[in-house]
């Protein structure tokens, strides 16, 4: 076998891009069968086939980096940069929703009674769950950012303990949201108040599900013995990841919650 | 030096440890094989499972000419195969389910 002379990484030639963009094809022309002819297999078959493509492509990875030796420093600092790029878009998709929110609540239309909140609208009290919600994912930060430096200093135990602490974090997060969402005395049907509420923390709590599995599989990998005190870039991605929805919880909770009771 | 309590005084208290009631000198072992001693286990204590690393690393790397994605062997063969199947089969579905709905509905 020839041996590369750069440091770089030539993949091998996969199939997942493909089955991804055909997953993506059967989700969404699943969707408008499921709308207009009431079927649903179409689209679950979508759903099925994102699901394994993610598994395996994320599976394939982790075999080039931490089995064959591929992530250099190099192909690291790609890595890394395509993470910040990612989550830069991130930011922008959550810019839409918070500009749509401060479109409709600094100029208040007549139609909504010339107020924010909108006549009729009962806000959630900030300082009940709202505000245990950010002490939770503040906590998940300290415990997160405790898991990495017992991951750099070589503890293991602690690094398992912490890692676990701050996904527990996460799904007592998603847990009291939940609950918020069930026992709320309006709804996405009410109105700019209830699309913007709904839409923004709804989005955003796909996000903390999202981060959540994705230190659930950094936990794995961790007890697997994939990452060293010097070569973790999976974990510091879900990290910085989790710190992202964090911030975006910060702008929500002082944005709608706050400002906009 | 500033203590939480007063040391005289713990020596009394039973709660302050294991102090009145661990024997200063470990029992004989009668029936037990020695526990190792954590300084003999090498110089990783196995907390939650040992490091299969290494054997992965082996088997990866091994120069077979199979793609990543097929070089576990038969699992990864039958999860692709599996794959495929779907991905053409829902394809199909997919170009046959929108062919029909686009069919002009007949007039009433």
């Amino acid at each position: 076998m020839a041996h590369q002379a750069h440091a770089y990484h030539m993949v091998d030639p996969s199939p997942w891009p493909l089955t991804g963009a055909i997953a993506a094809l059967l989700m969404t022309s699943g969707l408008a069968i499921w709308f207009h002819f009431h079927s649903t297999m179409l689209m679950t078959l979508g759903l099925v086939l994102t699901l394994l493509t993610m598994y395996q492509w994320w599976r394939d990875i982790i075999r080039e980096g931490t089995f064959q030796g591929h992530h250099t420093p190099p192909v690291q600092k790609g890595l890394r940069y395509g993470m910040i790029l990612f989550i830069t878009s991130e930011v922008f998709f959550f810019l839409g929703f918070f500009w749509a929110f401060y479109h409709s609540s600094l100029a208040p239309t007549p139609e909504l009674g010339g107020c924010w909140p909108p006549t009729g609208i009962i806000p959630l009290d900030p300082f009940e769950v709202p505000l245990l919600n950010t002490a939770v994912l503040l906590a998940s930060g300290v415990t997160v950012t405790w898991a990495h430096h017992s991951i750099m200093e070589g503890e293991r135990k602690q690094t398992i303990q912490s890692l676990a602490l701050t996904i527990l974090l996460g799904f007592y997060f998603t847990a009291l949201q939940a609950m918020e969402y069930y026992e709320a005395p309006f709804t996405i049907a009410d109105g700019v108040y209830g699309s913007t509420f709904f839409v923004a923390t709804g989005f955003h709590g796909l996000h903390v599900i999202i981060g959540s599995t994705f230190l659930a599989v950094c936990l794995l990998r961790q007890i697997q013995y994939h990452f060293t005190s010097e070569h973790h870039f999976g974990f510091e991605a879900a990290a910085w990841y989790w710190h992202f929805v964090d911030v975006v919880w910060l702008f929500l909770y002082v944005s709608i919650y706050w400002w906009g009771s | 030096k500033v203590y939480l309590f007063n040391v005289k005084d713990s020596c009394r208290v039973q709660s302050s440890g294991l102090k009145g009631t661990v024997p200063s000198q470990a029992p004989p072992i009668i029936f037990a094989v020695p526990t190792k001693v954590v300084s003999e286990t090498g110089s990783v204590a196995h907390y939650m499972g040992i490091n299969k690393v290494p054997e992965l690393q082996m088997i990866f790397q091994k120069t077979d000419g199979a793609p990543v994605h097929l070089k576990r062997g038969v699992m990864d063969k039958m999860l692709y195969r599996t794959m495929m199947g779907l991905t053409i089969g829902g394809t199909l579905y997919c170009l046959m389910a929108l062919y029909i709905v686009a069919q002009p509905r007949k007039p009433q």
